[in-house]
């Protein structure tokens, strides 16, 4: 695998500095990039023309007054199929959204361009951000770079992959469950979920909507950390938003205390967990100790209801969520429907792919008369515990360390017929969203197949400075 | 009659639409009339990546209703998603309160007749409503305005106390005139702004135990509510007297033929799946709140009904008169500042100032004519200086035209300027009775009614302008 040109926005902006560099020139790098690794499919859509103008009208503006541009001048990005870009597509993925064109940029979307990112592309995911290996969007598998029989993770698996090969310096992902850390552990990136109401979810697709967050995929945790920075905050267009002013993470970035760390034995433990992650879970536990910080086993029974009782409140709030696709005033429409109810019958039956239609299915399953209290109303129960339990474990301990998935990435098509297993992949990542904290997963090495290693850290909630300073002085390390 | 047996149960939902001047979860244009599909965004199009927000009025409105009511307020309440596809409902769900409303309890007073009730409220939630479909213009196509969906409601659920249509039409007569008070809706029924849904049971008299109730739905009109429940009551009558038993089904009230009939079973049997609406967090108000909107409430309509006739003396008709709209009851107190005559203020109002109102189809409230003026136009009746029927009948149509002129000077140049000359009365009362011997025989033989008729001669031969007092003290003298 080739090292990527640029791992920092900073290279990117001293390159341009020094000369010789240009907001065009890494545009047309990234270009040529995605174009030498097409057969990845990371990108649905490819804003060439557009990017390109773009990054020249910021070179011209650079030239007059270097002062005049924004802090992401030279920042290339691509977005996930879920997140809307004003005059652009957005389908999640899916059937039922062809040719849908957003009226409307999501928030951390304008905030982005209001600092001069440069959007390069739309990147695949899986449909609707339902699933762990970015194998159910219409537009076929993305494919991991550092294998390409092999899956990207998911559901940011576009992102991931457009960071991962160099076709970008930064890709938005959103997370429900994973779907940006588990990709990113799959691929070698660092994959960031802040604390939910972080960053506006106007403008995001919604999955799950108490779960979703917009997150970031990045070769470091400086842009990530600056990329929060600019999205964050107070937004009148989402009213689960924070009213929180974000901290300047970018400048916060300084860890120079000893930490208390907690990993859970049941999940060091767990019979999933594959023995090359566990091996490195525990050695860098032992260099964590090495440098002073304490780590410590601590006992989390809760582990196993995390996926089960996750499943049943997306699924519930998935279900409902995707009503609005019914052929009626936009997305697609079956050409064999005769009536309004063939109309919504046809048109989502077509439109929807499997995985979609099993959680639309299981969501109106588990709120339906008689069913609720038994599924919807324990569930939430178990989600409060959990939240508890995580919170209980944050008055004793900084952050909680996790693997970021069980096993490295798997082959296409291996977990597709299994979906209970598939679910299982994001064991680890779950209960971030459950407690709405924040989550990074960071690259920590590779397997005996040469395959990325990702090791995930937790933080309270509205801890990011903290929980970002730490990945950067571990990743620094390394 | 067997009907005579059996008592009516009916429990109310009212829709009222509220006049704020957004959506209810989003900033569009919410008034009513707008050219179809133009009061909408992608938020109120249900468009992927749109969140609700929640437009604060709407709170307020439905904690002014409340408070009026003397519900009590929740300081929490939350939002649920109501889920169902219609081709009006663009998200595919409603948001309502389904587990949470903002107010509970809480009680409305009618009149019927001369009785007074009270229907209690069971609660009232906040929700959006949908889009208008109209259907059979264009066969088979139906066509979808969605200015109305995302517009504010609150729905207002009455406990099962109503016993009759005429107290269903009281209640929601009642129910509208409150909402008007409160400037939080126009209760505008043609333009659908106040819809109810009725909750129809029959039962024996003297039983305790409620009968299987039918909701007829969508009622938009209190007529055809009148109607609906009238035939509801006969069917289920009929159906118990013959031995049936009523069934448990949502109708639908077809106003063409004056017959309910149940919606379709698919229709019927939805499961909506509510659950907490994971985009909005749950509304919590804190009691200085509810205290600063219940300072802001206007005085309500009973309470002006009470004052009217407490205070200013006015008899039970005129009260319910001026209070049935707030403007009214506002013009009188206005008026009243100005004049001490109250029942002749009521009078004028209720004979002169609302018809010529409603004829020009204008607000009282905009009424050119100022208080002063028209208490001016009470004092000059009032000192005899014209007679009322004249000042009603001639000054008041050139007031209301040409407001800026003073009623005693339109008095005088339509020379109608009431005479209390004696001489010239003393002269025309004996003209009146030289002119009709045989009537002033008659009224010495005592057919003392007759006093009327000499009043009206003398009246005539003054051309109206004769003061009455002097004249029928005069005629009084004359007649012995």
């Amino acid at each position: 695998m080739n090292m990527p040109k640029y791992k920092t926005l900073q290279q990117v902006q001293e390159a341009i500095r020094a000369g010789g560099e240009s907001c065009e020139g890494v545009v047309q790098y990234y270009l040529s990039r995605i174009e030498a690794t097409r057969r990845l499919n990371a990108y649905v859509e490819v804003y060439a023309e557009e990017a390109l103008e773009r990054a020249r009208r910021l070179d011209a503006r650079y030239r007059e007054d270097a002062g005049s541009v924004g802090r992401l001048f030279g920042m290339v990005l691509s977005h996930k199929d879920v997140i809307c870009y004003k005059d652009h597509g957005v389908t999640a993925g899916s059937k039922i959204l062809e040719g849908f064109t957003s009226l409307f940029s999501a928030t951390a979307v304008e905030r982005l361009l209001a600092e001069d990112a440069i959007i390069i592309g739309r990147v695949n995911c899986d449909e609707f951000a339902m699933g762990s290996s970015n194998e159910t969007s219409v537009y076929g598998p993305t494919r991991n770079a550092a294998d390409p029989d092999r899956v990207p993770g998911g559901s940011s698996g576009g992102s991931a992959v457009a960071v991962q090969a160099d076709t970008c310096l930064a890709s938005l992902g959103s997370d429900t469950g994973g779907s940006v850390r588990q990709p990113a552990a799959f691929c070698g990136v660092v994959g960031f979920k802040p604390t939910y109401g972080r960053i506006s979810r106007y403008g995001l697709l919604a999955y799950g909507s108490s779960f979703d967050q917009i997150g970031t995929l990045a070769h470091s945790v400086e842009d990530t950390a600056l990329l929060l920075e600019i999205m964050a905050g107070p937004d009148d267009f989402d009213s689960t938003a924070s009213r929180k002013v974000p901290p300047a993470y970018s400048q916060l970035l300084h860890f120079d205390k000893k930490a208390k760390v907690a990993y859970f034995n049941t999940a060091l433990e767990h019979p999933s967990l594959d023995e090359n992650i566990r091996t490195a879970c525990q050695a860098l536990i032992g260099r964590l100790r090495d440098d002073g910080h304490v780590v410590e086993g601590i006992d989390f029974e809760y582990l196993d209801y995390i996926i089960p009782a996750y499943y049943v409140l997306t699924t519930a709030e998935a279900s409902t969520n995707l009503s609005r696709y019914d052929g009626i005033r936009y997305g697609y429409r079956s050409s064999n429907a005769t009536d309004l109810i063939s109309t919504y019958k046809k048109s989502r039956a077509e439109g929807f792919g499997a995985e979609a239609k099993r959680r639309i299915m299981l969501g109106a399953f588990v709120l339906s008369a008689g069913y609720y209290d038994a599924y919807y109303s324990k569930a939430q129960k178990v989600r409060r515990l959990i939240k508890d339990k995580t919170d209980e474990a944050f008055r004793e301990y900084d952050f909680i360390l996790m693997p970021a998935a069980p096993g490295a990435a798997w082959k296409l098509g291996d977990k597709m017929d299994d979906p209970v297993a598939m679910y299982l992949a994001d064991i680890f990542t779950v209960q971030a969203n459950m407690a709405g904290i924040p989550a990074i997963s960071l690259p920590i090495g590779q397997d005996d197949n040469g395959l990325p290693i990702g090791i995930q850290f937790m933080a309270p909630k509205f801890e990011e400075a903290k929980l970002l300073a730490f990945g950067k002085a571990l990743l620094s390390r390394q | 009659m067997r009907y005579d047996k059996y008592e009516t149960v009916i429990g109310l939902e009212i829709h009222a639409q509220l006049s704020t001047r957004s959506k209810a979860f989003c900033g569009d244009d919410a008034s009513f009339g707008g050219a179809p599909n133009t009061q909408v965004s992608p938020i109120s199009l249900g468009h992927p990546g749109t969140l609700p927000r929640l437009n604060e009025k709407q709170v307020e409105y439905a904690v002014r209703l409340g408070l009026a009511l003397g519900s009590e307020i929740s300081l929490y309440s939350a939002f649920d998603r109501k889920n169902y596809f219609y081709a009006d409902l663009p998200k595919g769900y409603q948001v309502t309160q389904d587990r949470a409303p903002i107010c509970v309890g809480g009680s409305l007073t009618i009149r019927v007749g001369e009785e007074e009730k009270s229907i209690r409220i069971h609660h009232i939630h906040m929700e959006e409503d949908a889009g208008k479909s109209m259907h059979d213009t264009e066969e088979p196509y139906s066509r979808i305005d969605l200015n109305r969906a995302g517009v504010p409601l609150l729905e207002i659920v009455s406990e099962p106390d109503l016993r009759s249509a005429e107290e269903v039409d009281a209640y929601m007569s009642a129910m509208r005139q409150l909402l008007r008070y409160l400037d939080i809706s126009d209760g505008n029924m043609e333009q659908g702004s106040m819809r109810c849904d009725c909750n129809v049971s029959v039962r024996l008299k003297g039983s305790e135990k409620l009968g299987e109730r039918c909701e007829i739905k969508n009622l938009n009109s209190m007529r055809y509510a009148r109607r609906a429940i009238a035939y509801e009551v006969k069917r289920q009558v009929d159906v118990i007297e013959s031995g049936g038993r009523v069934e448990q089904q949502t109708l639908n009230f077809d106003p063409a033929t004056g017959v309910t009939a149940p919606l379709r079973d698919k229709e019927d049997a939805h499961d909506y799946r509510y659950f907490p609406e994971p985009d909005l967090p749950p509304v919590a108000l804190t009691p200085e709140y509810v205290e600063k909107v219940k300072q802001s409430l206007p005085a309500l309509p009973w309470e002006l009904y009470q004052r009217f006739q407490e205070e200013y003396g006015l008899p039970e008709y005129d009260a319910g008169l001026l209070t049935q709209e707030q403007p009214t009851a506002f013009f009188f107190m206005a008026l009243c500042e100005h004049t001490p005559n109250f029942k002749a203020a009521s009078n004028l109002i209720i004979n002169k100032v609302v018809p010529y109102c409603n004829e020009m189809g204008m607000g009282i409230a905009d009424f050119p004519v100022g208080h002063d003026q028209l208490a001016a136009f009470i004092q000059l009746i009032d000192e005899g200086k014209v007679a009322a029927a004249a000042a009603y009948q001639h000054i008041f149509p050139v007031l209301a035209a040409e407001p800026a002129r003073a009623p005693l000077e339109i008095a005088q140049s339509l020379n109608l300027i009431q005479t209390s000359d004696e001489n010239l009365l003393e002269k025309l009362v004996d003209e009146a009775l030289s002119n009709n011997p045989e009537e002033v025989e008659r009224y010495r033989n005592g057919k003392k009614g007759l006093m009327g008729f000499f009043m009206g001669e003398v009246m005539k031969a003054s051309k109206g302008k004769a003061d009455p007092k002097v004249a029928s003290k005069l005629l009084r003298e004359k007649l012995g």
